[in-house]
């Protein structure tokens, strides 16, 4: 029995004592190994960096005609750090190295792998590489099992691929189940615009769910050419086409826009309303005051709160506009105007003119009695104890009693 | 005498300062690296650069702080300072124009375009 108490703690004893050697080892070996490498880098750093900044066509000269194995992930570990670091010449050069050197090749072999982390890993590298003969073997791996590596090749066929990827991107908008149309939309709007024709062409065939991120990635481009085009979606069966029309219109802001969005202004969908609304207020438009003071009394609180922020937007004609909204005979237009000009500051401004005598303090005087009579008066009151000019304070605090306003506020 | 023209760059990712370092040497740059904003500032005291390419996000000072820090020094004063950062929204732009910088440029950068505003402020101006 003893004797197998001891056979059993020496046994014990033994495979911790390997054990411990293992990760000695083990650290010893990294350690060895990252020193090397260290010390590589150092070599082989300035080589890559000459390379890049000079005009020599091939790396190998400066690197003694090749590339020791051992020195391999030392030089693409360098070139992947750089290379994502700066643009233009200089980068095309260090891509140029990879492809030189073979790692786009190997980064090829990659995509194949049984693993799909390597897979995801290649995709992303040669993204990074932007070797244009790397497209076909990205737009294979835009229909891969994984989402990790479909979502890379899309980034890095954006990368490479340059126009030709555009339409396998645009498609992929039509499949959120299999790409998440943020990020591909992400990925196309970055790209500018040599999208924009290849997005239109493909508009015809997609989903809708595709349509409404083709229309909203030009409104991130702001794409002047596409203006004639959007114009033609304001007539969209679907209203949120319409809507997103008419927001991507007025986010690239072209003045020719000014009528189709007065017009859109008038849909009877309230999403295109709104986003029309949206549109007249971002491209300054004086002649849509009218309109825009009638969808202040729309029945919905989006259209009228963009119509008022429109108004807001459009400047000294559109708040004059807003001002003269607080006698009007719909108590939600009249609410939506206080609340613009309160948020605005044409509030805070104007109870300054008070103390000016001529048209200026009577507009102001005009102003603040729409609000009492409007019955909004706690901003007023808060203006009247805290104004930091103490006449100021004095005339609101005696515009405010003669219209019922709390006493120890007026005081 | 100093005969090329001293450019200190203040980057605390090493990556960046290295290709950065190694672009303007080989322009004919003597060039100095701080991986700081506190050692910036020392490196500017002590070695009187020509130009400085610094940094937004940096430990101890950012660059911001390191701005202010020379345009409120008589010494420091007059030397260019280039805003190298991948901050490239508007306003931390125009920030940086505001606290002093002479030119603003965006990470990933092109080098060739760094290297020429570099020398268009080293350039003698002509009153």
């Amino acid at each position: 029995m003893q004797r197998v108490l001891v056979v059993a703690i020496l046994a014990v004893a033994i495979a911790f004592l390997a054990l411990t050697i293992g990760i000695v080892a083990g650290k010893a070996w990294r350690e060895i190994r990252d020193a090397r490498r260290r010390r590589r880098r150092n070599a082989l750093e300035p080589i890559v960096l000459g390379f890049a900044h000079g005009d020599a066509p091939s790396i190998l000269p400066a690197l003694g005609g090749g590339v020791a194995r051992r020195d391999r992930p030392v030089l693409e570990a360098i070139l992947l750090d750089h290379v994502q670091r700066v643009r233009g010449v200089e980068r095309d050069r260090l891509g140029r190295i990879l492809d030189e050197l073979g790692f786009v090749e190997s980064y090829f072999a990659g995509l194949s792998s049984p693993r799909w982390w390597i897979r995801a890993r290649a995709a992303e590298h040669l993204g990074l590489a932007r070797a244009k003969r790397a497209t076909p073997h990205l737009l294979r791996a835009l229909d891969d099992d994984s989402y990790d590596v479909r979502l890379r090749a899309a980034k890095a066929v954006a990368a490479a691929g340059g126009t030709a990827a555009v339409a396998p991107l645009a498609k992929a908008l039509s499949e959120p189940n299999r790409f998440s149309t943020i990020r591909i939309a992400d990925i196309l709007a970055g790209m500018g615009h040599p999208v924009v024709r290849e997005l239109v062409d493909v508009f015809p065939h997609l989903t809708r769910h595709g349509k409404l991120a083709v229309l909203d990635i030009l409104g991130r481009i702001h794409p002047p050419e596409a203006v004639p085009w959007l114009h033609e979606r304001l007539q969209e069966p679907h209203r949120d086409l319409r809507a997103r029309a008419a927001h991507a219109i007025g986010a690239i802001g072209a003045t020719a826009s000014a009528g189709v969005l007065r017009a859109a202004l008038e849909d009877p969908d309230w999403p295109v309303r709104a986003m029309a609304a949206k549109g007249l207020g971002r491209l300054h438009d004086e002649e849509a005051i009218p309109q825009l003071c009638a969808a202040m009394r729309d029945r919905e609180w989006w259209v009228r709160a963009n119509a008022g922020e429109a108004l807001r937007r459009i400047g000294p004609p559109g708040i004059a506009a807003l001002e003269n909204m607080l006698d009007d005979e719909d108590r939600y237009a009249q609410h939506q105007a206080c609340l613009v000009l309160e948020s605005a500051g044409v509030l805070e401004r104007r109870v300054v003119e008070l103390v000016t005598p001529g048209p200026a303090g009577e507009r102001a005087a005009v102003l603040v009695q729409r609000f009492i009579r409007m019955g909004q008066t706690a901003r007023l009151c808060e203006l009247a104890a805290t104004h930091r000019d103490p006449v100021v304070r004095g005339t609101i605090a005696r515009l405010l009693p003669l219209s019922g306003a709390p006493q120890e506020v007026a005081r | 005498m100093r005969l090329a023209k001293r450019i200190l760059v203040a980057e605390d990712d090493p990556v960046t300062a290295r290709f950065v370092g190694s672009l303007l040497a080989e322009h004919g740059f003597d060039v100095l690296v701080a991986d700081d904003g506190d050692h910036a500032l020392e490196l500017a005291a002590d070695a009187a650069p020509d130009l400085i390419v610094s940094d937004l996000v940096m430990p101890y000072r950012d660059g911001y702080e390191v701005l202010r820090a020379l345009r409120s020094d008589p010494r420091f004063r007059a030397i260019p300072v280039v805003i190298l950062s991948m901050r490239d929204r508007e306003e931390d732009i125009v920030r940086g124009f505001e606290q002093g910088a002479d030119d603003y440029v965006v990470k990933p950068f092109n080098a060739r375009e760094l290297v020429a505003r570099v020398k268009k402020l080293l350039e003698p101006r002509s009153a």
